[in-house]
């Protein structure tokens, strides 16, 4: 460790690390406002991270989009009695936005302007008198290409995601099966955690007897969404209460903008700059990452995604997930909580939560042996937008 | 809400409810060309580039003129989906549904359903033509497929969702 900084935050050079986790319970049944979820995650990553309230002068704030009136905002701060901030902002570029919390929360301790910055996450879609899916399916309104698209049947995320399944499928040369390997592995993973909400061992027979919702993506292709939230506490100093370190060692962040014209491919062909630009500011490659733990509100986007970042090469993710490699013991261990497929959904945080958690060794049931190397992955949008982390047991 | 056709029947697809905001200042050339039974789309009033639906400038020339006209009511599938899942009170139709995302021969993409109602999507590449069907009163753009044209019913589509 360096010399202690006569300034807020790290001293130039000394690694920033996510010092605190905390997490409410992830629930199925409706309850719980936003604030109120958030509170008791921000609360449970201080005492995580043995600190106080009065150690904290930074706020980073995650909400979902649109589904609730009363969501989080900058209010926040006054709403769970932090004190006086040098940082406070809620970040906006959908899914993408935890991972970005992070990387502003590292920045502006490196640069001076804070010490130990709180990043804070919480959704509560499921709602009484109806499920999530009605939620989701009721939103949207009638303005704009929402509007219009709403208006020809695209109800809710998933006829768009099926879309890009489809056409996933068509330009890979892919069959359902390679989601359904995608689904059984991640549910493989979600066993082993205490914290998904689906912990039933899933095989192809159960996967293919799923309810299909908008053709090829089944409810076993789609995220489990859940009242809840998560937040973690970067910081410049280390913990109080002895967790192993986490060092964030590279991050990276890729708009691509490609248009939806005919002739081209629209989803497909971004992201690699993210993965690359975290991997090179961590000094680490792709075979020295341990565990993959990317944002899969379906289990396309899994695939998808192990093909931009460069995991695997394009048009193969399908048979190296029907090979069994993303599951527990494979080569390509990813998702290893269940992700927000079989885990839980709260977006940016799902990914996250895992990588934390696997690299202190508390993976408990489902810890891949050995990790000191996480990559995290998180998108908005429809694959719009992706921002990385590479995360680290080692300080450099 | 005030509507732009008059006496138009029930849509086989959604609840009025669902109809989209034809005053919507983006999109209400769209919406009035519908009313007409034109396929009114944005273009770069300088080189003619296709534009997206919520462009403001032109990617090629840098333009900011955008020129919405109607293009050739034509074009191919690039992808579908046949939707199981149907709200209750927003969705009508008793069956499954495609959703369409078309690229046109003007060079736009556009999502839509289709005319009629259709079991299952249709293939990737299959040509449709682009017609309009009614939702709560404003006219919408559908994907028409000729009775020749319909794609069988792959086995994963056969099942019936409750």
């Amino acid at each position: 460790m360096t010399a202690p900084a006569t300034r807020a935050g790290a001293a130039p050079g000394a690694p920033v690390g996510i010092v605190g986790l905390g997490m409410t319970a992830m629930s199925l049944e409706p309850g719980g406002a936003p604030a109120d979820l958030a509170a008791q995650a921000v609360t449970a990553a201080l005492a995580d991270a043995g600190l106080a309230k009065r150690d904290v002068d930074g706020l980073l704030v995650n909400t979902s989009q649109g589904v609730r009136p009363d969501r989080l905002s900058v209010a926040l701060a006054r709403q769970i009695g932090l004190g006086d901030l040098r940082l406070l902002e809620h970040l906006e570029i959908k899914g993408a936005t935890t991972v970005a919390m992070v990387a502003r929360a590292v920045l502006a301790i490196r640069a001076g302007m804070a010490e130990t910055v709180v990043c804070v996450f919480a959704d509560a879609p499921l709602q009484p008198g109806g499920t999530a899916g009605s939620t989701y399916a009721h939103s949207g309104g009638s303005d704009g290409v929402r509007g219009l698209e709403r208006a020809s049947g695209v109800l809710g995320s998933v006829p768009t995601y099926a879309l890009m399944a489809s056409r996933y499928l068509h330009v890979t040369g892919g069959t359902p099966e390679d989601l359904c390997a995608v689904a059984v592995s991640t549910r493989a993973w979600a066993v082993g955690n205490p914290d998904a909400v689906v912990r039933t061992p899933l095989d192809a027979e159960g996967y293919r007897a799923s309810r299909m919702v908008a053709t090829p993506l089944r409810v076993l292709d789609c995220a489990r969404p859940v009242n809840g939230a998560a937040a973690v506490v970067v910081s410049g100093r280390p913990g109080q209460s002895g967790q192993p370190p986490v060092h964030v060692l590279g991050m990276g962040f890729d708009h691509p903008v490609r248009r939806r014209r005919a002739g081209g491919e629209s989803w497909f062909g971004g992201g690699r700059r993210a993965a690359d630009d975290a991997l090179t500011m961590a000094g680490r490659r792709r075979e020295d990452v341990d565990v993959r733990e990317l944002y899969d509100p379906f289990s396309v986007v899994t695939l998808c995604l192990l093909e931009e970042y460069g995991f695997c090469a394009p048009g193969t993710a399908g048979a190296v997930a029907r090979s069994g490699a993303l599951g527990p013991g494979g080569d390509l261990p990813t998702n290893t909580g269940g992700g927000q497929l079989s885990g839980f959904y709260l977006q940016g945080m799902t990914p996250l939560v895992e990588a934390v958690t696997q690299l202190r060794g508390a993976g408990g049931d489902r810890q891949v042996p050995g990790v000191t190397t996480a990559f995290v992955g998180g998108i908005g949008g429809r694959i719009d937008h992706h921002a990385a982390l590479v995360l680290d047991r080692e300080a450099a | 809400m005030s509507t732009t056709v008059a006496d138009v029947g029930e849509d086989w697809l959604l609840d009025p409810a669902l109809a989209p905001n034809a005053h919507d200042p983006l999109l209400a050339p769209l919406y009035a060309g519908a009313a007409r039974g034109e396929l009114v789309l944005p273009s770069c009033g300088a080189c003619g580039l296709a534009l997206e639906l919520e462009q403001r400038a032109c990617d090629r020339c840098d333009s900011t003129d955008v020129v919405w006209a109607a293009v050739v009511p034509a074009g191919a599938v690039h992808s579908a989906t046949t939707v199981h899942r149907r709200e209750r009170g927003l969705v009508v139709a008793t069956e499954p549904y495609p959703v369409v995302d078309v690229e046109l021969d003007s060079g736009h993409r556009l999502v839509m359903t289709t005319l009629a109602p259709q079991r299952s999507a249709p293939a990737i590449g299959r040509a449709v033509r682009i017609g309009f069907r009614s939702v709560g009163g404003v006219a919408v753009p559908a994907a028409e497929l000729s009775a020749a044209e319909l794609s069988p019913v792959p086995p994963s589509d056969t099942e019936v969702t409750p």
